[in-house]
């Protein structure tokens, strides 16, 4: 994977993006694989994300090394808005949907169901954000 | 000229150049301005508008 990922020479917000990517689906998968026998104790899981914070490193300057050019900035904006656009919609949509569904069944919305709404609406807008940003970096990185 | 070293005269990445060449990334009127005096020409002998 990683002579892979060296063979095409990513810039720098590529390679935060692939970290976005990466981390946040991890998260995901580890959460719903533990989920069934460790309970509302799995969501532990999401502390992966903690890892996005290494992601400033990808950006410290090298020398005369352009790090981020005015390309990068503008896929990071389309990124930006469709991560937290659409995560922040779905979050909304789930919450009217579960209060729905409960204030029909006359019961409390489960504190533990919020938590896993926003903790996985989080890591999936960065996975979003990631995918986003990589799909518009797709096929610039050859020579030509 | 590379691209690399297109690049690095005019403050972008690689990639960027690759991506102004196959016509995926509209450049900002200064990075084509900055473009057109590495080569010592007008903007519109290096760009042109495809109506």
């Amino acid at each position: 994977l990683f002579s892979h990922i060296e063979a095409k020479a990513m810039n720098p917000v590529q390679k935060v993006a692939w970290t976005e990517l990466i981390v946040s689906v991890l998260a995901i998968v580890l959460v719903a694989t533990l989920y069934p026998w460790l309970g509302s104790s799995a969501l532990g899981g999401f502390a992966l994300l903690g890892l996005l914070g290494i992601t400033p490193l990808f950006l410290r300057r090298r020398g005369n090394q352009v790090v981020r050019d005015e390309r990068d900035a503008q896929i990071e904006r389309i990124a930006s808005w469709f991560g937290f656009g659409t995560a922040y919609l779905l979050l909304m949509l789930s919450m009217v949907a579960i209060t729905l569904f409960y204030s029909q069944h006359q019961r409390d919305v489960p504190t533990s169901l919020l938590s896993v709404l926003l903790w996985s609406q989080f890591a999936f807008c960065y996975a979003l954000k990631g995918a986003t940003a990589l799909l518009q970096y797709r096929g610039n990185n050859s020579a030509a | 000229m590379t691209q690399q070293a297109l690049a690095d005269a005019v403050g972008v990445t690689r990639q960027t150049i690759v991506a102004m060449e196959t016509g995926t990334y509209t450049p900002s009127l200064a990075l084509a301005i900055r473009i057109a005096r590495v080569f010592d020409c007008k903007v519109e002998d290096v760009f042109e508008l495809n109506e």
